[in-house]
């Protein structure tokens, strides 16, 4: 919780700096008027193999097509972990299964883009636009509405060198690497803030403008070590974890987080999956199971979403892998979450049934999860603004109401 | 001196506001004037300008210079780029040779963890992690109490939850294991104080620079090892041999990769065959391969970049489009060395019971499309270069039987005629007659590389390097109608980006971001600085999200500002720029006197916008000039500070 020796120890070193209070920390103390809702995206970069995080052990055909990858049924060794006797987690997502059965985890299954293409680069930048076909700034960015006297400069953030397409566009967003190292001295800091302020240089202003006001709020509110809650556990998180932890730190410290992103790589298995998946996916579980335990009752405020570009061929190839496919599926979790449930129409697997007879065909438009996340968490009603050309079908009915 | 300020400041306006490169009159078509143009020549060929450079291509001319920059072979290296690779030995070794030295069987000091599937059989794991409360008590209880404590140090917490006091065993034993392996690290590297005398320890923290040379020369080679493996890297930048010693100690695999790290360092700050570096680099990213995908990456990067990429730049692309294709790196990254045929598994030579063996038939058996589709889309055509997925599975088919001998052991190409799918195919409408064998795959390559579609992306992709982020199409056709032309000969296709209207134009004027190799590299040029320690250059690089042969995706890095306008790039920009002036970057010396008034009795920097006119080649922007003139108002200004603001500067970061 913001204190007033934040406030006091904020102002200070901002009057060491510039000379004047800035509007940004009467906005940040204001933003401790009342909590936040944040919607956390995590983006699995490189396509990531559904029908092996959640497996369909249900589906006959399921098995068939996967003689030497697939998930065993529950029971087998390293059997799927069984959810409502059609669908199981991977073994490796156990951690999972606690906020399964706190229905705090839905999965959506059959999800993806109306677009066809198989090009990783291609079909993140679309999925990030939120605009299959077409490449633009980022949904969660437009998600967001005009900034007011309470708006926080830390309202988006994204753990990472770079800010990601989801985050980019007119809404100020940030990128921090590690927020420990987010800093400067103070009489650099003055200096630059004035240099980049003044600049005619309008892309890097702009950049600039952001990192001043960012850098100085992080300072103020993080000294010292951070101790996850409830003994959350994040060491076996790999860089996801790393990541969430420090969302889960800016939360806490009521930075005004409205929009958080991560991301977790390497999930473009042609060969030797099985291997590959169990790290991963140890990773993947036991990252977003210790940030919803961190958080502890404040995911009541908190709704996390996971997607990928695509999901991967139903039919194994030939080296213990799986090519560029299509549906996939998402994961949303959190406090206000109808969980325990598994969404979506599934399409089957039979031949006929698979997208031009090699993939998982897609049933839910991955918009139409994230258009019921927006308006129904952060309040963003006006959704042709975030999915432009976007029409919403029947809600899936994701969230408590 | 006011006017070319105003000038390049309108021409970045002008750049960024307007949506793509015009074809009517627009900035594309305004020149620049002769001192731009060396300034700017500079900025895009080379990894930025150093004291002197100026003046040297003013003298020489600046098409002259361009053409000396073409033709790499006619400019002597500097022979302190030579000094500095000499050590990095993995750069030119044998696969056989680099086994035996980095990566041994047992690695010296590494303590393993025991995971849970070794600790436990299979039925005992399901117990234990997937049981009711009850079945996952009697699990744990039901094992030996040695191995109960192990498992219970190891297991994730929800395994515990409602088992509140093999919870504190669980605490209990974390500590337990912990300890354990702390005094067995102790024995495998035990620390300094122990290593030394307490008057060698207090040479070896807070000696002079002689005096720790005199030490380590004085340690035999055993203790040396155990010295260097202890010590924190920063302290041993003045020593690059000890502190490389200290990386084949603590983690000898990783070795080859930093050993290429630090040498692209290097040749980026040290090489006087300027565009050649920023052309491998180019290259290598446009093939990119990920050093961490594993062991045959790691052992094959150096290869790769120097065997496969760097003979090519000046060359001709389809030679350096097959080379990238047969080399073990590519081959294992994108996996295409154990892409087979689809008859072949079930009846040729691997099929169940035919007794063959190999380290091949145990992982594959049948088509893999990650090289053919990535092949066409990032190596050739572009992603909308008319290509199907029909293309991307009979583009696949053709280079089966492309793999390599061993990867681990004996990495390098071979054809293995019987992975090969000997049907016929069709790839981008040309057909491909049946048992063409290894024929099939050069023929696809002749097809891309001779491809519009190739030529146009190349040619584009090379423009947003060379011009503009969004180059103007006028240009891309020229390079592309040179690329068809002639044969793809990119010497030729640069020859006509670089002597081409929109090249030396006001759009292309400070519109490009440095990315951070080039942002890094450029500091360290503009301020004259001397690095024998390239490894913390290194990791700044990976600081501002880019680490050097780190990209694991194969579009590599992108080229455009938007990736390298983010908060934290610009924290990290500045953070480096102000460690570089203030001296604090270890491995790098800066000598700030230069920048210092002509009174040595006092050590205050001359004027702020003398310095920068120095560091950037041109004036700095009134506002950036202000900014540092009200930040010093009143108090001395170091050199080093006034270095360092620049270096932060917006200005800075464009070239």
């Amino acid at each position: 919780v913001l204190t007033r020796r934040f406030f006091v120890k904020g102002s200070a070193l901002v009057m060491a700096g510039s000379g004047s209070v800035p509007f940004w920390l009467g906005r940040a103390a204001a933003a401790t008027q009342g909590k936040r809702k944040t919607l956390v995206a995590i983006f699995q970069r490189g396509a990531a193999d559904g029908l092996n995080v959640v497996a369909p052990f249900g589906d006959k055909r399921y098995a068939e097509l996967r003689p030497t990858i697939g998930v065993g049924a529950p029971g087998k060794p390293q059997g799927a972990i069984d959810l409502d006797g059609f669908f199981g987690l991977h073994s490796q997502l156990e951690g999972l299964k606690p906020l399964w059965d706190k229905q705090q985890l839905a999965i959506v299954e059959a999800t993806g883009s109306p677009d066809p293409s198989r090009s990783h680069f291609d079909a993140q930048d679309f999925m990030e636009s939120g605009t299959p076909g077409a490449k633009g700034d980022g949904w969660l960015n437009r998600a967001l509405g005009p900034p007011t006297a309470e708006t926080s400069p830390l309202r988006a953030v994204s753990m990472g060198a770079q800010l990601p397409r989801t985050l980019r566009g007119d809404r100020s967003a940030i990128a921090v690497a590690d927020v420990q190292q987010f800093r400067m001295n103070d009489d650099t800091a003055s200096i630059m803030e004035s240099m980049y302020s003044n600049s005619r240089d309008k892309q890097l202003e702009g950049a600039g403008k952001d990192a001043f006001a960012a850098m100085k709020m992080i300072q103020a509110l993080n000294r010292g070590q951070y101790t996850p809650a409830n003994n959350a556990q994040y060491g076996q998180g790999g860089e996801l974890g790393r990541a969430l932890q420090q969302v889960a730190r800016l939360i806490k410290a009521d930075a005004g987080v409205e929009a958080a992103f991560a991301e977790i790589g390497g999930w473009d298995h042609h060969q030797n999956e099985p291997n590959q998946m169990f790290g991963l996916l140890r990773q993947f579980g036991s990252a977003l199971a210790a940030f919803c335990q961190d958080m502890g009752d404040r995911m009541e405020d908190i709704v996390l979403v996971t997607m990928s570009e695509f999901g991967r061929t139903a039919q194994e190839n030939g080296d213990q892998g799986t090519d560029h496919g299509h549906g996939d599926l998402m994961m949303v979790l959190g406090g206000p979450v109808r969980g325990g449930k598994v969404y979506g129409k599934w399409p089957g697997l039979e031949k006929e049934q698979l997208y031009e007879g090699r993939d998982l065909a897609v049933t839910t438009d991955f918009r139409a999860v994230l258009s019921e996340l927006v308006s129904g968490h952060l309040g963003q009603t006006n959704l042709s603004q975030v999915f432009p050309g976007y029409k919403c079908g029947e809600p899936l009915g994701l969230l408590r109401t | 001196m006011m006017r070319p300020v105003l000038t390049a400041a309108a021409a970045t306006l002008l750049a960024a506001s307007l949506p793509h490169g015009g074809t009517a009159a627009g900035p594309f078509d305004v020149k620049l004037s002769q001192d731009q143009q060396i300034v700017h020549a500079l900025n895009r060929l080379t990894f930025g300008p150093r004291p002197g450079d100026v003046d040297e291509v003013r003298r020489m001319g600046v098409e002259k210079w361009i053409e000396l920059q073409l033709h790499p072979d006619r400019i002597p290296q500097n022979p302190v780029l030579d000094a500095r690779l000499k050590p990095l030995e993995t750069l030119h070794m044998d696969v056989a040779e680099m086994l035996k030295t980095y990566y041994p069987l047992n690695p010296p000091g590494i303590i393993r963890f025991t995971p849970l599937n070794e600790l436990l059989s299979q039925d005992q794991m399901r117990k234990v992690l997937n049981g009711t409360a009850e079945e996952r008590r009697a699990g744990l209880e039901a094992l030996a109490a040695e191995k109960r404590w192990q498992v219970l140090a190891t297991v994730p917490p929800n395994v515990l939850e409602g088992l509140p006091d093999l919870q504190q065993d669980a605490v209990e034993a974390k500590k337990k294991q912990q300890e354990e392996r702390m005094m067995e690290m102790r024995k495998l590297r035990p620390p300094l104080n122990e290593l030394l005398a307490p008057e060698q320890l207090q040479i070896a923290q807070r000696g002079t620079r002689e005096q720790r040379e005199a030490l380590f020369n004085s340690l035999d080679a055993a203790k040396r090892r155990l010295v260097a493996g202890v010590m924190a890297p920063q302290s041993l930048t003045d020593f690059p041999e000890m502190r490389r010693l200290g990386s084949i100690v603590r983690a000898p695999r990783q070795v080859p990769t930093e050993d290429l790290r630090e040498a692209k360092l290097y040749r980026a700050v040290y090489s006087n065959r300027q565009l050649e570096e920023v052309l491998t680099d180019f290259w290598f990213n446009h093939f990119n391969v990920f050093e961490g995908k594993g062991q045959p990456e790691q052992m094959t990067l150096a290869s790769y970049e120097n065997d496969a990429i760097r003979p090519h730049v000046f060359g001709h692309f389809k030679d350096l489009l097959l080379a990238t294709a047969r080399h073990p790196a590519m081959l294992h990254y994108l996996d295409n060395w154990t892409s087979l045929g689809g008859d072949v598994f079930q009846v040729g030579p691997f099929a169940p019971g035919s007794g063959l063996g190999s380290f091949i038939s145990r992982q594959a058996h049948g088509l893999n499309e990650n090289y053919g589709r990535e092949l066409m889309e990032l190596h050739t055509l572009g992603v909308n270069g008319g290509y199907t997925q029909e293309d991307v599975i009979a583009v696949a088919r053709c280079f089966t039987g492309w793999t390599i001998r061993q990867p681990n052991t004996q990495p390098e190409f071979v054809f293995a005629a019987f992975m090969h799918d000997t049907g016929e195919k069709t790839v981008l409408g040309h057909r491909i007659a049946p048992g063409g064998g290894e024929q099939d795959g050069l023929t696809v390559i002749d097809i891309l590389a001779h491809h519009p579609s190739t030529a146009r992306f190349i040619s584009k992709s090379l423009a947003q390097r060379f011009v503009a982020d969004d180059p103007p199409a006028v240009l891309v056709d020229k390079m592309a109608k040179t690329f068809l032309k002639t044969d793809g000969d990119l010497r030729a296709v640069m020859e006509t980006m670089f002597t081409s209207r929109e090249f030396f134009s006001e759009g292309a004027w400070q519109s490009k971001m440095k990315s951070p190799l080039e942002m890094v590299a450029s500091a360290v040029r503009a301020t004259g600085a001397e690095t024998a320690d390239s490894f913390m250059l290194v990791q700044k690089v990976a600081d501002m999200g880019e680490p050097l042969y780190g990209k694991l995706e194969p579009t590599g890095y992108k080229d455009s500002a938007e990736t390298w306008l983010s908060t934290a790039n610009v924290i990290s920009r500045i953070g480096f720029a102000n460690a570089l002036g203030a001296g604090q970057v270890p491995g790098v010396k800066v000598d700030p006197a230069k920048w210092a008034v002509n009174d040595p009795s006092k050590f205050v920097a001359r004027d702020p916008a003398e310095i920068a006119h120095d560091l950037l080649g041109r004036s700095a922007s009134p506002q950036t000039l202000s900014a540092i003139d009200r930040g010093i108002e009143g108090k001395p200004a170091t050199p080093g500070m006034i270095v360092g603001l620049v270096i932060s500067s917006p200005e800075f970061q464009r070239r």
